[in-house]
């Protein structure tokens, strides 16, 4: 079995043999990354080939799930009817701590407390597999 | 034999409605109609069609030419989303010069409604499809509202500047019949409007729409002195800058210096500009690539001008798609034609005084964060 699932109320991508092992680790609560044995490019999102040198060796590498808000937008209307309730859904640009930037979703009770710059991490399981791609909380501080 | 120049001889504009009373073609063929009529040409002169629309699928250029009655030696479908339109005029008038056509007809357009448009935009890309659709991005409201708050933070720019620009095109709009949207609205209004994706608010963003926009590419000596308008310089671009997810710059700040040098004149040259207007901000960005301002001073460069068009800087002189409606791919050609409209002094009460040259630019196809192509005509009056 491919990891435990719960019924995702949400869109979801489609499954295919280059973005498996993405979604397998995230079913896992673990952010995925792709990077290129040529170039050493870390990338998301996942691809058959590295966009910078064409190489096709790409190896899987698990990402430390934080990162750090560069912008964000928190939109309240004209969401599809699964996030309609959910309004606003804050969508961020986030660097990762590898260095690849991605484009997230981060869920937060308080929406005033998203500011660029916030540290972030990938949600905590069980709750991560509500979410069909990785997906984040603020971070509190604490030990690094 | 002497080389005939070739430019823009006809232009037209369909109808414009809110939901869709007719299919994609029958605004199209509405469009064209009005062209032929413009050129003083007739359906028989048509040898060459280039369309230019996200919708069209499984039909294409050629099955347009089956639809509409033309027998055609070249044809072309563009990719370029809302830099398509301006990519297809400026490789119809390659065809033209390399004997492949003789004259061009150039559409863009769709047949939608609001929530028509929500449905195909969670699918416009293989990558927005897969890696933003499922974390409920709204189509690209949340992705434009992102690019805005970084250039806001970066910059210092503020809404009370952008906002003019949406104010202004509005107050154009009220010259205009086929603008959906006419109703003046103040600054006051447009910063406390409804919050729709953070920092965007309602008047930023297009109102999805049918409709269509067509321009006829041909020699120059086909019709009277006056009303043919020439394409002095042209440059498309894609994917730059690369890997960035919300850049503030496009491709138009690789090809300005060119496309300025190519007709042999500058920003301040330009009586009007018509830039491509799905949201304010990527007015703004077009301004600062093409060299109006320095890059991050479009706040303090918008506060120095009015955009109407009898103000300093005429911008989206017919109200833009931000109050026409954004008719799919048609978004794309609606300021080509404006332009046109404009250079042949057509644009009957919202003339811009001695218009001889003019900017009109493109923008579109947005995929993993941000719009991928950029294009841009300095066109100008015979």
């Amino acid at each position: 079995m491919d990891g435990q699932r719960l019924p995702s109320p949400y869109p979801m991508p489609r499954e295919t043999a280059i973005n498996r092992p993405m979604l397998s680790a995230w079913r896992e609560g673990v952010l995925a990354l792709q990077q290129c044995a040529a170039c050493r490019e870390i990338f998301f999102y996942p691809r058959s080939l590295c966009p910078q040198c064409w190489s096709t060796t790409l190896s899987w590498i698990r990402s430390d799930g934080r990162g750090r808000i560069i912008s964000f937008s928190q939109v309240h209307r004209g969401l599809p009817e699964a996030f309609a309730g959910e309004a606003p859904v804050t969508l961020a640009e986030i660097e990762v701590t590898e260095g690849a930037t991605l484009l997230a979703r981060v869920i937060c009770d308080r929406p005033d407390a998203v500011k660029s710059g916030s540290a972030v991490e990938v949600v905590p399981l069980p709750e991560a597999l509500r979410y069909p791609l990785p997906t984040f909380v603020l971070r509190v501080a604490g030990p690094p | 034999m002497p080389v005939r120049e070739i430019g823009l001889i006809g232009y037209g504009s369909s109808i414009y409605e809110k939901r869709a009373s007719l299919p994609e073609f029958s605004y199209l063929a509405d469009a064209a109609r009005a062209a032929l009529a413009s050129a003083g040409l007739r359906k028989i002169d048509i040898d060459g069609l280039a369309i230019s629309s996200t919708t069209l699928a499984p039909d294409n250029a050629v099955t347009a030419a089956e639809h509409l009655g033309l027998t055609l030696s070249w044809a072309y479908v563009s990719t370029a989303g809302g830099a398509g339109a301006l990519a297809s005029v400026l490789n119809a008038a390659r065809a033209i010069e390399a004997g492949h056509a003789t004259h061009v007809l150039c559409l863009a357009g769709c047949a939608q409604d609001t929530a028509f448009f929500k449905e195909r935009i969670a699918r416009f890309t293989g990558a927005l499809s897969d890696y933003l659709t499922p974390h409920g991005c709204g189509g690209t409201n949340g992705l434009f509202g992102i690019i805005q708050r970084k250039h806001m933070e970066r910059y210092g720019t503020r809404r009370e500047d952008l906002g003019r620009i949406a104010v202004d095109q509005r107050a154009n709009a009220s010259r205009n019949d086929r603008a959906l949207l006419r109703t003046p609205i103040t600054i006051d209004e447009y910063l406390v409007a409804p919050l729709v994706a953070d920092p965007l608010r309602l008047y930023d963003c297009v109102m999805p729409c049918s409709g269509a926009e067509a321009v006829l590419v041909g020699p120059l000596d086909r019709v009277p002195k006056d009303k043919g308008v020439r394409i002095l310089a042209g440059y498309e671009r894609h994917n730059h800058p690369m890997g960035e997810i919300a850049p503030l710059r496009g491709g138009w700040e690789l090809y300005r210096d060119a496309l300025f040098n190519d007709a042999g004149i500058g920003p301040g040259d330009m009586g009007f500009v018509q830039a491509y207007d799905d949201y304010p901000i990527m007015v703004a960005i077009q301004l600062e690539d093409h060299g109006f301002c320095e890059k991050g001073g479009v706040g303090a460069f918008l506060a120095r001008h009015r955009m109407t068009w009898e103000g300093s800087l005429p911008l989206n002189t017919g109200g833009g798609q931000l109050s026409c409606g954004q008719s799919g791919g048609g978004g794309g050609l609606i300021g080509l034609v404006e332009a046109v409209r404009q250079l042949r002094h057509e644009a009957s009460g919202r003339q811009v005084a001695g218009a001889l040259h003019g900017l009109v630019s493109g923008y579109g196809m947005v995929s993993y964060g941000h719009g991928l192509s950029a294009s841009s005509l300095i066109v100008g009056r015979q």
